[in-house]
C-alpha cells in the first residue's frame, strides 16, 4: 500500500483547518486559535501569533476592512459576526511586552533591493531583514510610511514601524528615486512596491499576480501599484518575502504548499446544532474594549472546526483520532513485516461499524468506515489479520453457503422473472419469515429462492477471496435461473449487491409488500417509530415500503432524529470490542421511547437482548408473532436447515437430508444461565457435542473422580473451545460451563 | 464443589496434573508459561479462570500490537 492510497481517504476532512473566517482573511490568519487565546487572557501567545501572520499588527488592528466577519459562522446563528478587529486592537493594547524578537541565525550574503518604503515594501523587507538578507529599501520621498503619511494617526503608525524595524538592519536610502532596473543590477531579487499609480518600469502587463514575477528574471512586483488593498498590500509583501527566499535557494519562484489558500474554503460553514446565541460585547469606552470585554467578545468565537464524526460515532470518539491521523495508521500497519502489525491500529480497525455514517454526515464525504475496511483487507492479505475476531460469522457464511445452500426456480419450472434472496440470518431467526414470504411470492410473481449469503461476513473480515467466490456463485445462480431481479428482505444484502453485482436487478419485498393492498398488517403498537438498518441509507423504496406498510396498520410512525445508524451488528464488532458494542447497542436502543419496527434480524437481535420493544415489519404482515425469546445459535442453524428442507419438499418434493455427524445423536442439557452465558460467547451447542463425543471417544479430557465432572477442549478451526460436563444418562451431557481463548498451545513436535 | 477444590486427573493415563513448561502461540506470537498438564500425555489443563482472565487480557495485548 501506498501512503497515498490510504490518505485519499480523508485527504477531504478539513479538522484541523482554519475556520471560513481565515480563508477571507488577506493574512490568513488562524483566527479561531487567536479568538481561543486571547478568550482567555493570553495575550503574549495571541500577539505573537498576530504579529507573525501580519508583521504590523498595530496597524492592521486599525485599519483593516475586516472581511473575515462576512464569514464569520456567528452570524448563522442570527447574531453579529465576531469583532475580530476589536479584539485584535485590544490584544495589542494589552500585551505586556511588543519587543519585535531578534533571530540567531546567521546572516546571509544575498542582497534584495525594495523599491517603495510604503507598508507593501516594508512588510517584504522586514521579513527577508528578520531572516538576515541583506536589504535596501529605496524610497523617492523623504520618509516611510506611503499612503499612510496623509492619515491622520500617521504618529502611531511610524512608531508601529519603528517598533517592528528595530530588530533587524535594514539599509533605508530616502530622497533615492530609481528611474531604471539597471541601478539595481548587483541584487540578488528586486521588490517593486511603488505604490498606486507608482513607477513599474514597464512590467505590469508581465505580471504575474500568483508569483508576484515579472518577464525580467529577480524583478518582483507587488502591493497597490497593482490595485491591492492597503491590507492586501501588506499581506503581498509577506507572501513575496517567502517566495523570494524560495527564489534565492532554488533559482525558481514557487508556492509552498503551505502558501496555497482556496478562498473558497471561506464557504466552508458548520451546522452548529445546538450553539447558543450571544450578543455582540459592546466596547463600554470609545477607545475600544477593556480587557474584560475583549475577554468575552473572543469567548464568543464559536472555535469553528468540524469533528462532526468524531463527536456522532461511538468508535471514533473512543478512540480519539482524527480521520486523518487514522489514514496514515491504516498506511504504517501495512509498513511492518508480517506477522507483526503496528500495535496502533487493530483494535480500532475491527471496532468499526463500517456504516457509512461518518460519510452520510461529513460535508465533505469522507468515509472513515472505507478505509478501516481497507486496513481489515490489506491485513486479510497480508496474513496478519487476527482471525479469531471474525471466525465465527465466517464460519457462519461457510455453512449458509453449502450445506445451507439452497437455489431453485419456482415449482415445475426451470427459470423464473424473480428470486427471493432471504438473506441467511432471516429463515435462522424464524424461518416462517421466509417460508410464507416465499409462500406468497411464489403464488404471485412466480418466484424461485436463492438460500445463500451475500459475503457480508467475508466484507466485514476483510476477506476479498472469499467474497469472490460468493459473488462467483450467486452469479452462476442467477444465471442458471434465467437472471430473474432479486427481492431482498435484508438492506445489507441489498446493498452489497449494488456494491458487487450491480449487473442484477433488484427490488425490495417491503416495497412488493407494500404495493399489495390485500395485505393488511397487525398493529402490535399504536405509535413506533421506524429503525432504518444503515445498510438501507439511499434506498428510498424499502424505507417507504416499511413505512407505508406501517401505516397500513395503523401505526403512528415517528421518525428517529439520527436515522440509518447502526444497530452495533455493522462489522461484526462484537467479538474485536464488545464494550464498544454494547454502548452502541444501548444508545440505539435508547434513540427513542417508543417500541421499534425494524426490517434487519440482526437489529432485531440486537434490540431484543437490550430488551428493547422491536418488532420486524414481516411480524406484522405475515402474523409469524416471532417470540421475544431468541433461537440459540444451534437453533439457528436447525432453522436455516428447516426452510431449506421445507423449501426442496414443496418446491420438488425431494427430501433434504442433513449432513450426518457422529455427535448428533447425543443429547445435552444446558440451563438457562449457561446458554445465556454460551450466545454472548458465540459459542454453540454443536460445537461441544462434537467437543464432548471426541473426548469421550478418544479420551483425550480431564475428569475429577469424586463426581465424575470432566473437562475437555476443541481447537476449531483457529479458537480453542473447552467444557465442562457430566454424563447424566446414556449419551445425555450435562454443560457446567463452556469457554474458550484463541491462543494456541503449542502442539510437541 | 467449588471448581477450585476439584482435583482433575488426566482422562487418558489417570495422573496427577504437575506443573508444567507450556508453550503457546498467537498471532506470530510465541511464548511459554508454566500451567498444570498431564506428565505422561502432556495433555494441557486451562480453567475458566485462566482463559477468562489472564489470557484474554494476554489476547487483547496481542491484537493491539
Ligand atoms: S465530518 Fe469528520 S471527516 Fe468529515 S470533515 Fe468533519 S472531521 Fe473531517
Ligand atoms: S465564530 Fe470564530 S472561528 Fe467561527 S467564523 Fe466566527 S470568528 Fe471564525
Ligand atoms: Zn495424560
Amino acid at each position: 500500500m501506498k501512503l497515498e492510497e490510504a490518505t485519499a481517504y480523508t485527504a477531504k476532512c478539513f479538522h484541523g483547518e482554519p475556520a471560513s473566517c481565515s480563508y477571507a482573511c488577506p493574512f490568513h490568519l488562524d483566527i479561531r486559535s487567536f479568538m481561543a487565546r486571547a478568550a482567555e487572557g493570553k495575550w503574549s501567545r495571541a500577539y505573537k501569533q498576530l504579529r507573525e501572520a501580519t508583521v504590523f499588527p498595530l496597524i492592521v488592528s486599525i485599519l483593516c476592512d475586516q472581511p473575515c466577519r462576512t464569514r464569520c459562522q456567528r452570524t448563522l446563528l442570527g447574531d453579529e459576526a465576531i469583532a475580530i478587529r476589536d479584539v485584535e486592537a485590544a490584544c495589542v493594547r494589552y500585551v505586556k511586552n511588543r519587543k519585535p524578537q531578534s533571530y540567531a541565525i546567521p546572516p546571509k550574503k544575498e542582497r534584495i533591493a525594495v523599491v517603495g518604503a510604503g507598508v507593501a515594501g516594508l512588510s517584504c523587507a522586514l521579513n527577508l531583514a528578520q531572516k538576515k538578507f541583506n536589504v535596501t529599501v529605496f524610497e523617492k520621498e523623504g520618509t516611510w510610511g506611503g499612503v499612510l503619511r496623509n492619515h491622520d494617526r500617521f504618529a502611531g503608525f511610524a512608531e508601529e514601524l519603528e517598533l517592528q524595524f528595530s530588530a533587524v538592519k535594514v539599509d533605508f536610502r530616502y530622497n533615492t528615486e530609481i528611474t531604471s532596473l539597471e541601478e539595481l543590477a548587483e541584487y540578488d531579487a528586486v521588490y517593486i512596491a511603488t505604490g498606486e499609480g507608482g513607477e513599474s518600469f514597464g512590467l505590469l502587463d508581465s505580471w504575474n499576480p500568483e508569483l508576484f514575477t515579472t518577464r525580467e528574471n529577480k524583478i518582483f512586483l507587488g502591493g497597490m501599484l497593482t490595485g491591492a488593498t492597503l491590507m492586501e498590500g501588506i499581506a503581498q509583501g509577506i507572501v513575496v518575502s517567502k517566495i523570494i527566499e524560495g527564489y534565492l535557494q532554488t533559482g525558481k519562484a514557487a508556492l509552498s504548499p503551505d502558501m496555497r489558500y482556496d478562498k473558497n474554503y471561506c464557504g466552508r460553514y458548520l451546522d452548529h446544532e445546538g450553539a447558543v446565541s450571544k450578543p455582540l460585547v459592546a466596547a463600554s469606552s470609545p477607545d475600544g474594549y477593556t480587557e474584560e470585554e475583549a475577554k468575552q467578545e473572543a469567548a464568543r468565537c464559536l472555535l469553528c472546526d468540524c469533528d462532526k464524526c468524531m463527536v456522532a460515532c461511538e468508535m471514533l470518539k473512543r478512540f480519539k483520532k482524527t480521520p486523518k491521523m487514522i489514514a496514515v495508521e491504516v498506511f504504517a500497519d501495512t509498513q511492518v513485516n508480517p506477522p507483526f502489525s503496528t500495535r496502533s491500529l487493530t483494535r480500532q480497525a475491527y471496532s468499526c461499524n463500517i456504516c457509512g455514517y461518518c460519510k452520510s454526515i461529513c460535508p465533505e464525504n469522507v468515509d472513515v468506515g472505507s478505509l478501516l475496511q481497507l486496513s481489515r483487507r490489506g491485513r486479510m492479505n497480508d496474513g496478519v489479520h487476527p482471525a479469531a475476531l471474525h471466525d465465527f460469522w465466517l464460519r457462519e457464511m461457510d455453512f449458509a453457503t453449502s450445506e445451507g445452500s439452497y437455489t431453485a426456480a419456482p415449482r415445475g419450472k426451470d427459470s423464473c422473472e424473480y428470486v427471493f434472496f432471504p438473506g441467511c440470518q432471516l429463515g435462522a431467526s424464524n424461518p416462517e419469515y421466509v417460508l410464507k414470504t416465499y409462500a406468497y411470492l411464489e403464488q404471485k410473481y412466480a418466484c424461485g429462492v436463492m438460500l445463500a449469503c451475500c459475503g457480508a461476513p467475508a466484507y466485514w473480515a476483510g476477506d476479498d477471496k472469499r467474497m469472490e467466490d460468493n459473488l462467483q456463485r450467486i452469479r452462476q445462480g442467477w444465471e442458471e435461473l434465467g437472471k430473474p431481479v432479486f427481492v431482498f428482505a435484508c438492506a445489507t444484502c441489498e446493498s452489497l449487491f449494488a456494491q458487487f453485482l450491480p449487473e442484477i436487478g433488484r427490488i425490495s419485498l417491503y416495497e412488493i409488500l407494500a404495493k399489495d393492498d390485500s395485505i393488511v398488517p397487525t398493529q402490535p403498537f399504536a405509535e413506533a417509530a421506524v429503525f432504518d438498518p444503515c445498510n438501507a441509507r439511499g434506498d428510498e423504496e424499502m424505507q417507504e415500503g416499511v413505512r407505508k406498510l406501517a401505516e397500513k396498520a395503523g401505526i403512528t410512525v415517528e421518525e428517529l432524529k439520527e436515522k440509518n445508524r447502526c444497530c452495533g451488528h455493522g462489522g461484526h464488532i462484537r467479538v474485536a470490542n464488545p464494550s464498544l458494542y454494547d454502548e452502541i447497542a444501548h444508545n440505539r436502543a435508547a434513540a427513542s421511547e417508543k417500541p421499534y419496527i425494524v426490517y434487519c434480524v440482526n437489529c432485531r437481535e440486537v434490540f431484543s437482548l437490550k430488551e428493547k420493544k422491536a418488532v420486524h415489519v414481516l411480524d406484522m404482515v405475515f402474523d409469524t408473532g416471532s417470540s421475544d425469546r431468541l433461537p440459540t445459535l444451534q437453533e439457528k442453524r436447525d432453522n436455516s436447515l428447516e426452510v431449506k428442507k421445507k423449501l426442496m419438499a414443496s418446491i420438488e418434493g425431494a427430501e433434504f437430508t442433513p449432513e450426518k455427524h457422529a455427535w448428533d445423536d447425543l443429547v445435552l442439557l444446558i440451563d438457562d444461565e449457561t446458554q445465556k452465558e454460551m450466545e454472548r460467547k458465540l459459542i454453540s451447542a454443536g460445537d461441544l457435542k462434537e467437543a464432548i463425543w471426541l473426548a469421550e471417544t478418544t479420551g483425550q479430557k480431564f475428569i475429577d473422580e469424586s463426581d465424575g465432572m470432566c473437562l475437555a477442549s476443541m481447537v476449531k478451526p483457529v479458537i480453542t473451545y473447552w467444557v465442562q460436563y457430566r454424563e447424566v444418562g446414556p449419551k445425555t451431557y450435562q454443560v457446567h460451563s463452556a469457554y474458550y481463548h484463541r491462543i494456541r498451545i503449542k502442539e510437541e513436535e | 464443589m467449588s471448581d477450585k477444590e476439584r482435583r482433575w486427573k488426566c482422562g487418558k493415563c489417570s495422573q496427577e496434573l504437575v506443573q508444567q513448561k507450556v508453550v503457546f502461540n498467537y498471532l506470530g506470537h510465541t511464548f511459554s508459561h508454566d500451567l498444570p498438564a498431564c506428565p505422561d500425555c502432556g495433555q494441557v489443563f486451562i480453567s475458566k479462570e485462566l482463559a477468562e482472565g489472564r489470557i484474554a487480557e494476554l489476547e487483547e495485548e496481542l491484537e493491539d500490537k
